[in-house]
């Protein structure tokens, strides 16, 4: 049986004139790679944004599983389990890649005021816990020999592929990422193709994926969505969105 | 640090407040305490404006809130009993701590920088109010306030004060909260989308730095012996402003030293032998020559034993 573990029915987002997003529906299948594509403008990131509770949609309903999101602040949406990255990286430049890693563990652990205070061996030990934690998972994605190292330093390919490690550090049963291959050359796509895939089986993940590329998203998602000016103008697995005439008159603009 | 250098660190903190008493004239001595409170302040400002990256013009007010609280409470509670001094220092910080518990709450709503304004304003709220309370003074301020008997009790206890301060900031600053804080400022979209409460935590900054502030202003006002309204206005928030910005931004440590600076100096040149006041001349020209030369201040966002070991560590 297909299991939704995220559901839009009806959103709707207006800028001022600007109908950003109109009736979007769709659902998330658990373990499956959902493609969001569409030209540029269409409303894909508004639609992240609304989700990851940064925008509050004015009509609509979101929920994952049994919670509605609707009224979540961002900080929520990600302790309820739902973790994104960002069109333009956004690290925290100034802290080293681990301690990138080490906020979005720390976060699911409840401090106590009076050992972090004393510096007790149990709040030491908790720090060094976390360290360890954040280092083999840095390990994983081979990111660990730059542990140290200020994350604003690191080139570009790497930049992308860490805020992809500090989202999962964050444990989250939905990875949502945007346009995670912009600016990439054609073989860090190629490594990121395999990073995603990577991730989505080893640790057991849902992912919804923006993205440009269009080789990039027919080649590894399981279903796709396609937005046209704040609309669905289509969804289904790869090869119906191939070959979907609406689709093409979007991307390639009305043949007269 | 070990034991054993806790221990020799503790008696030298003793011996000094011992000996000081007898080698120093009360000017020195006087100016040694002034020290102290100014760094209190200053390391409190730190917290908010250098380590969280908050900007706030209020440091006078929360000074004035433990000021007056802890003033009013040896007098009228403890029958001027010198020894209830630290616990009434204690009380009014915690008074202060509530009244920036109630300036957070408005200033972290919207995002940007209204806490500036709203500090400002809360400070010259709090003046205007003690101008204002005829028990405790009203422009004449509130007089004969109990001082520590001599001064290796105000040195010892002032100097308490310093450590606990400079101890709990630090500590607070490399600790899970400080990275929180940290990576706030660094991005703040970001912060809150890995799940960090982004107001909660600048309002928990906020009131830890308030609470400091008014620790500093109970010291405060059993070292002078008298407070008013005056003493707390809108000059006292940019003098602490300038002794944290000469310090660095985010070095609580830093803002002693820039405090022993910036209390010895205008002593040095009011000595001077001119009839202009010297010091609105040279604090000017300090400001804008360390701005030029050295924008993030003495040790930046470095404690200071960072630069004698290579690790850090208290
Ligand atoms: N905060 C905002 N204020 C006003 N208009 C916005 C805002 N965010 C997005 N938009 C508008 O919404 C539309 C969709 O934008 P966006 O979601 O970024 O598109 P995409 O990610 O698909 O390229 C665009 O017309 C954009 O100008
Ligand atoms: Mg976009």
């Amino acid at each position: 049986m297909i299991k939704s573990i995220l559901s839009l029915k009806n959103v709707n987002l207006s800028f001022g004139g600007i109908k950003a997003v109109q009736d979007v529906s769709f659902e998330i299948h658990e373990n499956e790679l959902l493609g969001l594509i569409g030209p540029n403008g269409a409303g894909k990131t508004t639609v992240f944004n609304i989700i990851s509770g940064f925008y509050k949609a004015d009509t609509g309903s979101i929920d994952l599983g049994d919670v509605c999101l609707l009224k979540l602040a961002p900080d929520q949406v990600n302790k309820v389990g739902i973790a994104r990255t960002f069109q333009n990286i956004r690290l925290f430049g100034n802290l080293s890649v681990v301690e990138n890693v080490i906020f979005a563990l720390q976060q699911k652990i409840d401090h106590s005021w009076f050992h972090s205070l004393f510096r007790t061996k149990k709040y030491l030990d908790i720090e060094a816990t976390l360290r360890t934690r954040a280092l083999s998972l840095l390990k994983i994605f081979s990111l660990d020999q730059l542990a140290d190292t200020p994350s604003k330093s690191l080139p570009y390919g790497l930049q992308r592929k860490l805020e992809i490690v500090r989202a999962l550090a964050s444990d989250p049963k939905l990875l949502i990422l945007d346009e995670p291959a912009a600016g990439m050359n054609h073989s860090e796509t190629e490594d990121l193709k395999k990073l995603i895939q990577f991730i989505k089986t080893e640790f057991k993940l849902t992912v919804l994926l923006i993205e440009h590329d269009m080789k990039l998203v027919m080649n590894i998602c399981d279903r796709i969505v396609v937005l046209n000016r704040g609309e669905k103008i289509a969804e289904g697995i790869p090869a119906e969105i191939k070959a979907n005439k609406q689709v093409i008159e979007a991307y390639l603009g009305k043949r007269s | 640090m070990s034991l054993k250098s806790k221990i020799i660190f503790l008696v030298c903190f003793v011996g000094l407040g011992i000996a000081l008493n007898f080698f120093l004239n009360s000017y020195i001595q006087a100016l040694a305490i002034s020290f102290m409170i100014n760094s209190i302040m200053a390391m409190s400002l730190n917290f908010i404006t250098g380590v969280a990256n908050q900007f706030s013009l209020g440091s006078a007010g929360f000074v004035a809130v433990g000021a007056y609280t802890s003033a009013v409470l040896t007098k009228e509670v403890f029958n001027d009993q010198w020894y209830f001094i630290p616990l009434t220092a204690l009380i009014g910080a915690c008074v202060a701590a509530f009244a920036g518990y109630l300036v957070s709450l408005p200033s972290f709503k919207l995002k940007g920088d209204y806490l500036a304004i709203v500090t400002l304003g809360f400070a010259e709220i709090v003046r205007v109010i003690f101008l204002n309370w005829n028990h405790v003074g009203g422009p004449r301020g509130y007089n004969a306030i109990v001082k520590w008997p001599n001064f290796t009790m105000a040195y010892l206890f002032t100097g308490a004060a310093v450590l606990i301060t400079l101890y709990v900031l630090y500590s607070l600053k490399i600790s899970w909260f400080g990275r929180n804080l940290w990576a706030l400022n660094e991005d703040e979209i970001a912060a809150e989308v890995m799940g960090t409460p982004i107001a909660k935590n600048k309002r928990t900054a906020f009131l830890i730095s308030s609470f400091f502030g008014g620790l500093a202003g109970g010291f405060y006002a059993h070292n002078m012996g008298y407070i008013s309204p005056g003493s707390f206005g809108f000059l006292l928030s940019v003098q602490v402003l300038i002794i944290t910005v000469l310090g660095g931004l985010g070095s609580i440590s830093g803002s002693i030293i820039a405090s022993i600076i910036l209390t010895v100096l205008p002593e040095l040149l009011r000595s001077l032998p001119t009839k202009v006041d010297v010091r609105m001349i040279v604090f000017p020209i300090l400001l804008i020559l360390m701005m030029i030369v050295r924008p993030e201040g003495l040790f930046g966002k470095k404690e200071i034993w960072t630069f004698f070991k290579k690790e850090g560590g208290s």
